[in-house]
């Protein structure tokens, strides 16, 4: 499939003319320098996961794809908890984002045990992507690393110091501190959505009811409180996954 | 006849520390000898340490302990700047200290600590810790060759200890700056009286909350002009000075 391979396929971090950055020598490594995009292109194809940052705090919310009738919804988990202070929302392939999260909840505790004080949230997403380039080959007696890139992109939301913020990784290891933010397959309409109606005023309330309007314009089922999970993070209350009737109370708003 | 060898990694220095916390400040202050036995290896060793544009950390005991205490400390709180964009927080110095202190609880460093500083919410801070790291925090603490003098004297003076208010009157839970600035001269000039390991000079570090009224510190500075020392003023007006005085030297 990658058999034409140019001069710049050869050397560990080369840049090509066009200031592309491929990795690897070997067979797996030249497949491995292109794989960081195509995983960035794997999120498009996971659910529509928003994000909605209100001076009142940060609103997540996620669509969960009901493939089957039997399947229990309530099963799908794409909202977790980092901290008291801290969620996360996810796309793509969501067992990888257990990884992080795992990372990203120790590297938490570790903080309030060393320090006394809650991590700040961008200190927290920058470890979450402190761990999003080890994978490739090791060299010689280094820890194995992982084999490919992570397949997720996350939302990470939080309270600090610095108030409510809300912070966009991706698979390259980036990560950028939005507003507002759509990921997933709908995220093109979503997030020129999200443009339109943020702004600066924005209550909870309305960052709830956005969100969920937003999901209901990319969802292609019709929008339940089976298939859509909203949780937020507030100063006074921390992260809270909203409750089946407290998200009928919304929808019923919308 | 059997011998016994034992290698014996610590010495006890001498010298003593001593910190008092006000509403608005915090004072932090060290002798300057460093002894060993009945010989006086310098009359210029500096046991306090600015960390901080806030926090002001103060060692005693087992010199070549504290001084390389100071320093990892020192490099944590870079570490620390370079991660989360921000000074550590002085509560947060005082857990790290904990941690630090608890990591080598089968080999100690041989040292006291004593912290001083603001907190984030402006008041003024010391905390305490035993050379394994329990700590806590107070309103003063002296700790050292002299504790067993100076501490007895804080107790008195600063928690009024033995001391009945005048009727329909209560005790400061604050002394004001130049009140705790002579508690804390007095202190060290009779440790060095008494005691013979105390002595040479003393440093005085002070730490002043933003926004704070300088006046009464302003009378205190302009007669000890040749004394004293601005090392810190911070954008938002966190001040560190350090006195410098004599002690007798006998």
């Amino acid at each position: 499939m990658f058999l034409t391979r140019s001069e710049y396929d050869r050397g560990v971090n080369t840049f090509s003319p066009e200031g592309r950055l491929f990795q690897g020598d070997s067979f797996i490594a030249f497949t491995n320098r292109v794989s960081v995009e195509y995983a960035i292109e794997a999120i498009k194809l996971g659910s529509t996961t928003v994000g909605i940052r209100t001076s009142a705090g940060v609103v997540l919310g996620v669509e969960q794809r009901v493939q089957s009738p039997l399947l229990e919804s309530s099963s799908i988990e794409k909202i977790m908890e980092i901290d008291r202070h801290l969620g996360c929302a996810m796309s793509g392939l969501t067992a990888d984002a257990r990884t992080m999260i795992d990372h990203a909840r120790v590297t938490s505790q570790n903080h309030a045990f060393t320090y006394d004080e809650k991590i700040k949230v961008e200190s927290v997403t920058q470890a979450v992507c402190d761990l999003a380039l080890r994978f490739g080959e090791s060299v010689h007696d280094e820890d194995a690393m992982m084999s490919r890139p992570f397949g997720v992109a996350l939302l990470i939301a939080g309270v600090d110091e610095k108030g409510p913020q809300l912070f966009h990784t991706d698979p390259s290891g980036t990560f950028t501190r939005y507003e507002a933010k759509a990921i997933g397959s709908g995220s093109e309409a979503a997030q020129s959505e999200l443009q339109d109606k943020w702004h600066s005023q924005l209550s909870l309330k309305d960052a709830q009811i956005i969100a969920l309007r937003v999901l209901k314009q990319v969802m292609e089922e019709k929008l339940d409180h089976h298939n859509v999970q909203i949780a937020q993070v507030t100063p006074a209350n921390g992260f809270e996954v909203l409750d089946q009737t407290q998200l009928k109370e919304i929808i019923d708003q919308m | 006849m059997a011998q016994t060898r034992s290698f014996n990694p610590y010495t006890e220095n001498g010298g003593t520390i001593l910190a008092i916390s006000g509403q608005d400040f915090s004072v932090i202050a060290g002798d300057t000898r460093q002894s060993e036995g009945y010989s006086i290896q310098t009359r210029y060793a500096p046991k306090v340490f600015r960390l901080t544009d806030r926090a002001v950390l103060a060692v005693n005991g087992f010199a070549a302990d504290g001084n390389m205490f100071v320093k990892k400390v020192k490099q944590r709180l870079e570490w620390y700047k370079h991660a989360h964009s921000k000074d550590m927080p002085l509560k947060a110095i005082a857990r790290l200290i904990q941690t630090m202190l608890y990591a080598k609880r089968f080999f100690p460093y041989y040292v006291y600590n004593i912290l001083g500083g603001i907190e984030e919410d402006g008041t003024g801070a010391v905390y305490s810790f035993d050379p394994v790291g329990s700590y806590e925090r107070e309103a003063c603490r002296a700790a050292g060759a002299a504790q067993s003098l100076v501490q007895p004297f804080l107790d008195n003076q600063i928690y009024f200890k033995n001391q009945v208010a005048a009727p329909g009157t209560t005790h400061p839970a604050h002394l004001p700056l130049p009140d705790v600035l002579s508690i804390v001269i007095d202190s060290f000039t009779s440790a060095t009286e008494r005691h013979i390991e105390v002595g040479d000079g003393l440093e005085v570090y002070i730490v002043l909350a933003k926004g704070r009224d300088l006046q009464d510190f302003e009378a205190i500075r302009a007669r000890n002009v040749h004394l004293t020392q601005e090392l810190t003023v911070t954008e938002d007006g966190e001040r560190i000075f350090v006195m410098r005085l004599d002690l007798k030297k006998d």
